[in-house]
């Protein structure tokens, strides 16, 4: 070997130990399961969108403003999805919840309508960040600390005057609260549709039926306000109890 | 074999040789957050730091942001207003009026859209725009980016805070964001009266303030939160004075400014504006987005008896059947004494929020 192509060789030899660097392990986690639980708003068969007019049995136009809720503590025994979702229509769209989770664990999930009088009163600043339960995500549906949490909100536009001109003139407001109104939530032959990257528990929420449960009807024109506050506890109880029918797998 | 040690040599030392970057480690900025006050979520891509806050507020003051070096943030959102302008509408600098009222920069750590058709998500969007817009600091990013670098004092605050001697408008952005991060209200007497009612332990400054709340403001505090009162707490509430929503409050028939509207294009967000903070509103005059009231009288007057009915009408003014909720006279005077007791002084002469000398 000559000595040009000897020298050649050990600069070669030296390059390549200057240049090898150690990689990196990493470590290979496999992909997390995503469980999502959406509720979709209808109106009987037509799908529900907000600021829309849909006819009352009354014969009343109804535009929908907002529609919100909390469902807290959804489980399967011991297995819980996620302390709280919110469902807030304008804002998230169709999404409820979303947390990680195997699809498997949950083929029937209990949940609460509201938020337990165990943490209703608690300080809302102090749940976690990511916590739906946080003021910072509660928003307007937290009431102050005495009172606790807004459980399930619907706002309304009506127009009861069946005289063409559509003024949407008489107010709807909903917002139902206080431990005395919680409510649970059982859904016992739970569905999960495989999306590829997660997997969706799919709810519908009929408002034709939350208006018209049965006998049990909220006539928009005569009943159109509830704070929960006193002397509204008949038309809170019946709110919120047609609400929570008003919410079947899809 | 003297060419071949050579040559080995220099090899070496070639590939040994790396150029050392110069990095500079940046202090945490820890937030002074009112127990009371929920965790402010910073974004990952702009930690608060020492530097970038200090950086922020010589920008916030700095006139070389505007096209004739005349105006800062500050001339429209003075520190003795709360960071708002007492003016109605803002005048540019080039004489132009816009036609909203500059909104106050109070706890906007915690907001979630800015300007009041809530068009930026974020504050380092925000930040960006009153720059270039021609009627207000009518100047380019590129040009501001030119003067800041001519100053070396700028170019070693921007190494400082983001570890890189370039500077552009993101980094500026960023930087101002992280000192409007800092423009935290939380030590008014409200927030005694929220924290007394909800069970925190008051400090000894706290009870002291404590015992000068008066009877009237308690009685004003009731009728801000009663549904058959002033009802106000719906829209105003918490330790933020708001919730992140956009309503129509009635103000008009028909609107001149569709306000969320125009960057939703949705009917139903016609005339609809961010609802605004209520801290410090003694010092943030005139009120509403066009500054169409220039006392809290006259905007008590309008909940009570002008409100004006229209399609969008946020449901939750249920007395607009009524033209609002009626109050009474002496009902007004609790309700304003309320109020002034979201006035926190701590906060308008703060000196870290000055001016830097």
């Amino acid at each position: 070997m000559s000595l040009f192509k000897r020298s050649g060789l050990i600069l070669m030899i030296a390059m390549s130990l200057f240049s090898c660097k150690e990689d990196e392990v990493v470590e290979c986690e496999g992909p997390v399961e995503m469980l999502r639980v959406t509720v979709q708003p209808v109106y009987g068969s037509e799908e529900l969108y907000l600021d829309s007019s849909y006819v009352t049995v009354e014969g009343y136009d109804v535009r929908f403003t907002d529609i919100k809720f909390y469902m807290e503590n959804p489980r399967n025994g011991s297995a819980q999805l996620i302390d709280a979702g919110l469902f807030d229509y304008r804002e998230r769209g169709t999404l409820l919840l979303e947390a990680e989770g195997a699809y498997q664990n949950f083929n029937s999930i209990n949940a609460n309508l509201g938020v337990h009088s165990s943490i209703n009163h608690n300080d809302p600043a102090a749940f976690d960040n990511e916590s739906m339960l946080n003021i910072s995500n509660s928003n307007d549906m937290h009431w102050g600390w005495s009172p606790g949490y807004i459980f399930m909100k619907v706002e309304a536009k009506v127009d009861t005057i069946a005289d063409g001109n559509p003024l949407f003139d008489h107010n709807v407001v909903f917002h139902i609260g206080m431990d005395e109104n919680f409510q649970t939530l059982t859904f016992p032959n739970v569905t999960w549709s495989d999306l590829g990257t997660a997997h969706e528990f799919a709810l519908k929420l009929d408002m034709y039926n939350f208006l018209q449960n049965g006998a049990v009807t909220i006539d928009l024109k005569n009943e159109y306000t509830s704070h929960t506050a006193p002397g509204q506890e008949v038309l809170s109880a019946k709110v919120i109890s047609n609400f929570r029918d008003a919410l079947t797998p899809l | 074999m003297k060419y071949l040690i050579l040559i080995f040599g220099v090899a070496i030392v070639i590939l040994a040789c790396k150029k050392e970057k110069v990095e500079y480690v940046q202090t945490p900025y820890e937030l002074k957050i009112p127990s009371h006050f929920p965790t402010m979520i910073i974004p990952e891509d702009n930690p608060m730091t020492v530097e970038g806050v200090a950086l922020g507020r010589k920008l916030f003051y700095e006139k070389k942001l505007s096209g004739d070096n005349t105006q800062s943030c500050a001339t429209c959102h003075a520190p003795s207003s709360a960071f708002s302008d007492p003016e109605q509408f803002s005048t540019g600098i080039d004489g132009l009026q816009g036609d909203r009222n500059s909104m106050a920069l109070i706890n906007l750590g915690w907001n979630t859209s800015f300007f009041w058709d809530g068009r930026s998500a974020t504050l380092e969007e925000q930040i960006i725009q009153p720059v270039i817009n021609p009627i207000e600091m009518h100047e380019e990013w590129k040009n501001v980016v030119s003067k800041l670098n001519a100053d070396v004092n700028y170019r070693n605050m921007f190494f400082k805070a983001f570890n890189s001697s370039e500077i552009d408008s993101l980094n500026s952005a960023k930087a101002i964001a992280q000192f409007l991060r800092t423009l935290i209200s939380g030590s008014s007497k409200y927030d005694v009266m929220y924290k007394y009612q909800n069970g925190f332990s008051l400090s000894a400054s706290e009870l002291a303030i404590y015992q000068t709340i008066t009877l009237e403001e308690w009685s004003g505090y009731d009728l801000f939160a009663s549904l058959n009162g002033a009802d106000c707490f719906h829209c105003h509430n918490g330790p933020l004075m708001q919730v992140q929503k956009f309503s129509n409050n009635g103000l008009d028939a028909t609107f001149t400014d569709l306000g969320r509207g125009d960057v939703t294009g949705n009917p139903s967000d016609f005339g609809k504006f961010k609802v605004p903070t209520l801290r410090n509103i003694a010092y943030t005059a005139p009120y509403m987005h066009d500054g169409r009231f220039g006392t809290l009288d006259e905007v008590i007057d309008h909940y009570s008896h002008g409100i004006e009915q229209s399609a969008t009408l946020d449901p939750l003014i249920e007395y607009a059947f009524q033209g609002g909720v009626q109050l009474d006279a002496f009902e007004k005077n609790l309700l304003k004494q309320f109020l002034l007791t979201m006035t926190d002084e701590s906060f308008v002469n703060n000196p870290d929020f000055q001016e830097p000398q």
